[in-house]
């Protein structure tokens, strides 16, 4: 039987509730991280690297390109640490888990809960960027609106692998092996630089992963360039984001009750 | 509180249940049954499986085998509407410390979708009930030891449920509480609550509770009420000898069971009468005589596991 059929939608959002509950109050210091960090990025990759590139990269200009990447890397990487670090407070230290667990929320809901929070915030975080990357002069397109949803998506990815990760670790250090892993990643995802400049094996592998096909169709969306050509890559994301779904609520049940 | 019971039918029905870790049975062949109503204590050493045991009433454990009905319903497939009508407190206290005192059961409340009218209401009653009313705005952080344990509590009657599980209620906490705690307990056993506590505490167990059992290495060793076990297997009185480590154990004569704990000697008996020659015999020592209570029981039974 599919854990993902085991979760009841109903029972997930009150899970996402209570984590949407706690969030809201601390607005305000949430809300200073997602601005601060593109402004800087931006100045830095755009200003700074791009006075050094001349002409469009990948047929766009260089700031709306390096802001695609700014935008992917800060989404994403809040449902990274969300889901690691984050649902790691709440099961270990809060033992916030094993409260919920004692009402009629089966394990599997609880995952589903964690995981969508995580993609939540990707998108608070994706919409707070692009208002940034907008007033820089970023966004070339009304399509860019996507870009979040679409980085939200990739968000998925991340945060489902994320918490079958941290339904498994027993000791919070170990995170830093998982963060080297997505931190490499991302210099080889066509997040920085576009992906053909690299051997043909680095290539093959970034599009293997996922999350590298969120990456390009939020690029293409801000440059209001969008195709059928996206799709593909963005159904294996979702089919594999599922899959990572159903893992990490598969260990979670093994973790959580037994 | 008592909506869905039904006759003929107990709140808890465990039949040879076992839970293995690995090699290890925590729980190895466990049966018994607990009434509607009832106040249920299950004691034992650390390790003996009571944690376990109150696990898999709450169906936080699969069994490994045989069978575990509560409130009429197999625990291996019904355990959403089992935990809708279970509350459930466990050893550590588990409150939300980003949220309030009020927010933590309206916060669980939807757990259990309960109208948020609904809830409201029941958190202005439970807080009131556990006298927290001053805290209501309060973070948990702020809260003292025994004022999150009636916190902890109060959630668990969020859901009404009809049978609560505590899994040592007043470990650690200071005797002003405890005898809070147990008020509060009283008054819920009065109206009609069944209560599944495991304690160390064997005042705690002899005051709260109707029936106890009491399990080691997975094991029932005995059950029974309070008092009829206190009878069987510690008599009516007691005669302590202290600072007796090295003094040969008396014989104690007839109808007096004696018994070395550590460096003491305790001699059980069901009249003071014949402890009397003991009393003599051991004058130059320190002695108590003292009625017999359920932490004899324990000890005589689990100390060496001998059932004499």
């Amino acid at each position: 039987m599919l854990a993902l059929s085991r979760a009841n939608i109903g029972d997930a959002a009150r899970v996402w509730r209570r984590n949407f509950d706690v969030y809201i109050r601390l607005w305000r210091t949430e809300i200073i991280a997602p601005i601060i960090d593109p402004i800087f990025s931006v100045i830095g990759f755009g200003l700074g690297i791009g006075s050094l590139v001349a002409g469009n990269v990948t047929g766009m200009p260089f700031l709306t390109f390096i802001g695609a990447g700014v935008l992917a890397f800060a989404s994403v990487l809040r449902a990274v640490f969300e889901c690691s670090y984050g649902s790691y407070f709440r099961m270990v230290y809060q033992s916030t888990f094993d409260a919920i667990l004692c009402t009629p929320v089966e394990a599997e809901s609880l995952t589903l809960g964690e995981i969508t929070w995580g993609m939540t915030k990707a998108l608070f975080d994706g919409v707070v960027v692009l208002v940034v990357l907008a007033v820089f002069g970023a966004v070339l397109s009304p399509w860019g609106l996507l870009a979040p949803l679409v980085l939200t998506i990739g968000a998925f990815w991340f945060s489902a692998l994320a918490v079958l990760i941290t339904s498994r670790i027993h000791d919070i250090n170990h995170y830093n092996i998982f963060l080297a892993f997505v931190f490499s990643y991302f210099w080889i995802s066509g997040t920085f630089f576009p992906l053909d400049t690299l051997p043909k094996y680095v290539q093959w592998l970034a599009w293997s992963i996922p999350m590298t096909s969120a990456v390009d169709a939020a690029r293409e969306l801000m440059a209001g360039r969008i195709g059928l050509r996206l799709l593909p890559g963005l159904l294996y994301l979702i089919a594999s984001s599922l899959v990572l779904t159903e893992l990490a609520m598969r260990s979670m049940r093994r973790r959580m009750v037994n | 509180m008592l909506i869905g019971m039904q006759k003929n039918q107990t709140a808890v029905d465990a039949s040879n249940v076992v839970k293995r870790y690995g090699d290890l049975a925590a729980v190895d062949g466990i049966s018994f049954k607990v009434g509607y109503g009832e106040a249920f204590g299950l004691l034992g050493p650390n390790g003996a499986g009571k944690s376990t045991l109150m696990r898999m009433i709450y169906c936080r454990s699969p069994l490994t085998s045989g069978t575990l009905r509560v409130v009429g319903l197999d625990v291996s497939d019904e355990a959403r509407t089992i935990r809708g009508r279970v509350g459930i407190v466990p050893q550590e206290n588990n409150l939300d410390p980003d949220i309030t005192v009020r927010e933590n059961l309206l916060v669980y409340a939807r757990y259990y979708r309960i109208p948020r009218q609904e809830a409201e209401e029941r958190a202005e009653r439970l807080i009131g009930f556990v006298e927290l009313e001053e805290k209501r705005d309060a973070r948990i952080d702020a809260l003292s030891g025994g004022m999150k344990r009636r916190l902890m509590i109060a959630r668990a009657l969020i859901n009404d449920p009809t049978i609560l599980v505590l899994d040592e209620p007043t470990t650690g906490l200071d005797p002003h509480v405890r005898l809070a705690i147990w008020d509060k307990l009283r008054v819920l056993r009065q109206q009609g609550l069944t209560i599944i506590l495991s304690t160390h505490y064997m005042d705690e167990a002899e005051k709260l509770c109707d029936r106890l059992m009491i399990i080691d290495h997975g094991h029932i060793l005995v059950s029974g009420q309070p008092r009829q076990l206190i009878d069987e297997y510690a008599l009516k009185t007691v005669l302590e000898v202290r600072g007796v480590a090295e003094r040969e154990l008396h014989a104690g004569g007839p109808g007096v069971i004696a018994e070395r704990h550590g460096a003491s000697h305790h001699y059980y008996a069901t009249t003071v009468d014949q402890l009397a020659p003991l009393i003599r015999e051991f004058e130059a020592c320190e002695t108590y005589l003292r009625p017999s209570n359920l932490e004899d029981v324990f000890m005589r039974l689990t100390d060496r596991e001998r059932l004499t």
